[in-house]
């Protein structure tokens, strides 16, 4: 599993963290070696596997980036103001 | 300093007062914690206030509770009324806890002294306590080499004589490993068997409360003392709770130690050597010996790094500033905010949070974190299979002994081996002891571990309980 710097920055950002440049050289490099060892799952089969403690939606990350054009706009929409492709608020702090 | 038992006899029946034996440890402490670092406060006027009640309680003629006058540590993650639990983290470091975890209000039910704050790695990530803000703790066996951690302050205050009794919390080995590296014993009871209720959460499905003394039978009596259902803490367990001292027995006749099939295999000359002797010992005390196959174990740590990192990285959200947390208030817009808010986090916890949250990107979900859970049902079933033929299951407890702090600080993975037998336990939800048998040819501890499934601590407490008498 090949982890790029760049995925580590966006995991970062969508972990509202901020990484320098050098963290995330350091990051990319340590989570591509265990990454790798994550990836010696694969080996083993779990298609009759029933989850008994999972729901899947409640674990997706909630601010994963919205995909589909056509629903990023609809969702734009529901606010007065649109700015940069995304919503405007007032300030809340 | 005496064991916990020794000091509940002593002052229920007035040889030494409660002040007198909290005098010594406070003592101890100043004396050692110096060089040790095992406590980052000390609740000094606290506790010796508490100790005067107890005593105050004696001399009215109440009767004490089943830990009178027992000094005890708390790791640092553990929330105690009005005083700070910082999870040894920049971004905790003014919090003050304001109400008291269920642990702690079942010790001070049974009159036990809470005597301070122990050191451990940051938020609970971690097996050797070098990332702590207040620094690393030094394992009392050799100050060059690390205690284990996260527990780490807890175990080196034990292993010390700062305290008899300490409460750590386990999340992947965070109670055995620096029981194991320290040469105390360390218990991690099933999942659900002690209230999480006011232990701050690393990751929720695996995080539970562990006890480290220096006998087994102590740590028995404290599992007893707080253990239970909390209504405050839906996944605690509605199960009586034995006396689980009184389950001891001489020798271990009738009892099915199971020996998983590979679990020896890469491990040095001097825990294997360990681990023969202790099966031997448990032979000669009339247990019988059974191989067993647990083929999916070995899956078990890379598992225990997808879903914890995931679980830690929805439970650390709330330190953003506005719900807890350091709070940055020279930033100029919302996102600003947050992400120099949750600055402070220090290095390890920065990269389990993007591990964390990277496998829970609607890319990698189903690779990562739906077959890590998967995988980890199948490593219940193994164990709960193995537990139809045996009573307990015997393994190391790591698979070194103490190295060297800074060592493998380049090379994260040769740490995050160091949980490989105890995240086991954390990801099959099994109760786990870690009892000291020896030390290596350097001189330092080596802890064996016994497995046993949920809601049966007795068999794992009586088989170390054997085993620690047969030394």
């Amino acid at each position: 599993m090949e982890i790029t710097k760049k995925d580590v920055e966006l995991a970062a950002k969508l972990a509202k963290m901020q990484v320098s440049d050098r963290e995330a050289a350091i990051y990319q490099e340590q989570l591509e070696a265990l990454f790798k060892w994550v990836a010696e799952l694969a080996a083993v089969n779990t298609d009759s596997v029933r989850l008994t403690n999972v729901n899947h939606c409640a674990h997706m990350r909630p601010d994963v980036a919205v995909s589909n054009p056509a629903l990023a706009a609809e969702l734009r929409g529901a606010f007065d103001q649109e700015q940069d492709q995304c919503a405007k608020v007032k300030k809340v702090l | 300093m005496m064991t916990a038992l020794e000091i509940v006899k002593a002052v229920s029946s007035g040889e030494q007062t409660a002040e007198q034996i909290t005098r010594q440890s406070l003592a101890k402490i100043a004396e050692l914690n110096p060089a040790i670092n095992a406590f980052v406060e000390v609740f000094e006027t606290d506790a010796l206030a508490r100790a005067q009640e107890i005593d105050a309680k004696r001399a009215r003629g109440e009767k004490l509770g089943a830990l009178a006058g027992v000094p005890v540590a708390i790791k640092d993650n553990i929330l105690y009324k009005g005083h700070k639990a910082t999870c040894c983290s920049k971004m905790l470091e003014n919090y003050v806890a304001s109400y008291t975890s269920t642990v702690v209000e079942k010790l001070l039910a049974a009159d036990a002294v809470i005597i301070g704050r122990a050191n451990m790695d940051e938020f609970a990530m971690g097996s050797t306590n070098q990332t702590s803000v207040y620094g690393p703790v030094k394992n009392p066996a050799n100050l060059e080499c690390v205690p284990g951690g996260s527990s780490g302050g807890s175990a080196a205050a034990v292993a010390a004589g700062m305290v008899p009794v300490a409460l750590g919390t386990d999340t992947g080995g965070s109670v055995r490993q620096p029981a194991g590296f320290c040469g105390v014993v360390g218990i991690k009871p099933g999942y659900g068997r002690i209230s999480r209720y006011g232990v701050i959460s690393f990751a929720s499905s695996a995080d539970q409360v562990g006890v480290l003394s220096r006998t087994v039978a102590d740590s028995a009596k404290v599992l007893e003392v707080i253990a239970g259902k909390d209504v405050h803490d839906s996944t605690s367990l509605d199960a009586p709770v034995p006396a689980y001292d009184q389950l001891f027995t001489e020798g271990l006749k009738g009892v099915k130690v199971g020996l998983p099939k590979g679990f020896l295999d890469g491990l040095g000359q001097d825990i294997k050597d360990k681990m023969h002797q202790a099966a031997e010992h448990l032979k000669a005390l009339g247990a019988e010996l059974v191989e067993v196959d647990v083929p999916y174990a070995k899956y078990a740590a890379p598992c225990y790094y997808i879903i914890t990192s995931a679980e830690a990285s929805s439970n650390l959200g709330r330190y953003d500033g506005i719900r807890y947390g350091y709070a940055d208030n020279e930033a100029k817009d919302l996102n600003a905010y947050y992400e120099g808010s949750r600055a402070p986090f220090g290095l390890e916890v920065k990269k389990r949070l993007i591990i964390g949250t990277y496998a829970l990107t609607s890319e990698r979900y189903e690779e990562c974190f739906l077959k890590a859970m998967k995988v980890r049902e199948l490593i219940r079933d193994d164990f709960k299979k193995a537990f139809e033929k045996v009573d307990v299951l015997l393994t190391p407890t790591s698979p070194t002994t103490a190295f060297k702090l800074g060592q493998h600080s380049e090379d994260p993975l040769a740490l995050y081996l160091a949980d490989l037998y105890t995240c086991q336990g954390n990801i099959g939800g099994l109760a786990g002891i870690s009892v000291p048998f020896g030390k290596d040819a350097k001189g330092l501890p080596i802890g064996v571990q016994f497995y046993g499934p949920i809601l049966k601590e007795e068999k794992i407490l009586n088989a170390a309980y054997n085993l620690e008498k047969s030394i």
